[in-house]
């Protein structure tokens, strides 16, 4: 039995070895100016007046992938949230407050609204430059939690209403369903980027939904990265097993 | 362009950095100490990506690497360290 | 031949294999330090690669560095701060040569790219980075001495 069983897996390595050389074979040479895919892709992104191709690709002509990775998120966000929850034999503890050097906290407070800016600049101009929903919505989240670095938690815990945040996650992932579902109701397929027009090329309102996908997306890797950091801090800093005799 | 080894040779000095930092990650016994490897290996793996004209992963790379990952990972090692103690206290 | 690129290759190698040294080796103090440098090492090297591929947008990637790099030391120094065995040590020789290469860099891509809202941005990455460093080294030198378990 375990020898038909090494055998299987030697027959499926090399099968996948054998698929993997023949593909390799077969790749355009590096760096290269020229690719098939990437032609057509540049041509639909340049058609629907998206400046950033990657853009185009991520939530104009795979945007279904793009709601499958959200979910995926938001489902392993869903998750920590379970397993990280206080449970009946622990209790929270409040942290003594912090002290932190002047020119620390400054910055932090100096840093935190610039950094924040940055992400919602990241989010905006997904569609123009390198960037998107994803990235300006870890930096925004990133931004928020300055303040504990620089001061401390009880701070942070004042300005972030975790409820708020656990909404926002789940309107955010229903809004991008409801953009998919809107194309469809106007008559073409889930997702499709007709709704809209295009606009300008290379503006701020250009490449129809892709601007509002790439600001659902943001919502919700913000919040999820908010809620998922809330959870961590509470359970490194506040919850404490109780001591069993 | 003329002169395009020097493009190659700026891929090479990014993979051989990414590589030996990624193995220093992995020889690391001590998490804490990983994680500063890790951080490491995160900032010079966007410039990998950037060197090899994909600015929109290493966006993604250097926004999640370079502050989330370790606050993450030392969150979770204070956890089990403050664990440690208590049950060292009660004991 | 691209001088920009060649210019950014020797930041990246020089600074990313010097970090990597420091960051694998040595007592844990020395390893933050050194975390801690690599923001001011690739992100120089991450403006100059800009400048030399032409292409202006790859500047956000040095500001999200400059921004979130400094961060992440902040991160090390608060929560390695409890630690019994770490002692507070600086290398304030290292982090001001740090700032005069972020420094030297901006300037250079401030001259090469003339006035503008290129430029403006040049400088905001340039007061980030050395800011955050500066900040960062002085959170390592013993910036959260009052922090206990939070």
């Amino acid at each position: 039995m375990n020898r038909l069983r090494l055998w299987l897996l030697a027959l499926g390595g090399a099968g996948l070895a054998a698929l993997l050389v023949a593909a390799c074979l077969d790749l355009p040479g590096f760096g290269g100016r020229r690719h098939p895919y990437g032609d057509r892709a540049v041509h639909a992104s340049l058609a629907r007046h998206t400046a950033n191709t990657i853009a185009s690709v991520n939530f104009d002509q795979r945007a279904y992938d793009t709601l499958g990775e959200m979910s995926i998120l938001f489902a392993a966000v869903l998750g920590c949230a379970v397993l990280l929850r206080q449970a009946r034999d622990e209790h929270r503890a409040r942290p003594r407050p912090a002290e932190v050097a002047r020119p620390v906290r400054r910055y932090a407070l100096l840093a935190l609204p610039v950094a924040l800016v940055t992400g919602l600049y990241v989010i905006a101009h997904g569609q123009l430059s390198p960037g998107g929903g994803f990235q300006g919505g870890v930096v925004a989240a990133t931004a928020l939690h300055l303040l504990y670095l620089g001061a401390d938690y009880s701070a942070l815990e004042r300005v972030r209403p975790l409820g708020v945040h656990e909404i926002s996650d789940a309107v955010a992932v229903c809004a991008y369903v409801v953009l998919g579902l809107a194309s469809v109701l106007a008559g073409t397929a889930f997702l499709a980027n007709t709704l809209l027009p295009y606009g300008t090329f290379n503006t701020l309102s250009s490449g129809g939904s892709v601007p509002l996908l790439n600001a659902a997306v943001g919502m919700e890797v913000a919040s999820a990265v908010v809620v998922l950091l809330a959870h961590f801090i509470d359970q490194a800093v506040e919850i404490e097993e109780e001591h069993r005799s | 362009m003329g002169g395009g080894d020097v493009y190659d040779a700026v891929i090479v000095v990014a993979l051989l950095l990414v590589a030996a930092s990624a193995t220093a990650a992995v020889v690391q016994r001590d998490p804490a100490r990983q994680a500063l490897v890790l951080s490491f290996s995160g900032v010079v793996l966007a410039t990998l990506f950037t060197v090899l004209q994909a600015p929109d992963v290493g966006l993604s790379q250097l926004a999640v690497g370079s502050a989330l990952t370790p606050l993450l990972i030392m969150l979770s090692v204070r956890k089990i360290r403050r664990r440690g103690r208590s049950k060292e206290d009660t004991r | 031949m691209n001088g920009w690129i060649l210019a950014a290759g020797i930041v990246l190698g020089g600074g990313g294999a010097a970090a990597l040294w420091g960051v694998t080796t040595g007592p844990p103090a020395r390893r933050v330090i050194a975390q801690n440098l690599t923001t001011s090492a690739v992100c120089p090297a991450l403006l100059l690669f800009a400048q030399g591929y032409g292409r202006p947008a790859y500047v956000d990637l040095a500001l999200l560095l400059a921004l979130l790099g400094p961060v992440g030391t902040l991160v090390f120094a608060r929560l390695l701060s409890g630690e019994p065995e770490r002692e507070r040590t600086s290398a304030w020789g290292l982090t001001w040569a740090a700032a005069a290469l972020g420094a030297a860099v901006v300037v250079a891509l401030c001259v090469a790219g003339g006035p503008g809202r290129a430029m403006v941005k040049l400088l905001a990455i340039g007061v980030l980075l050395i800011g955050g460093n500066l900040i960062a080294s002085r959170a390592l030198a013993g910036g959260f001495q009052g922090v206990r378990g939070g």
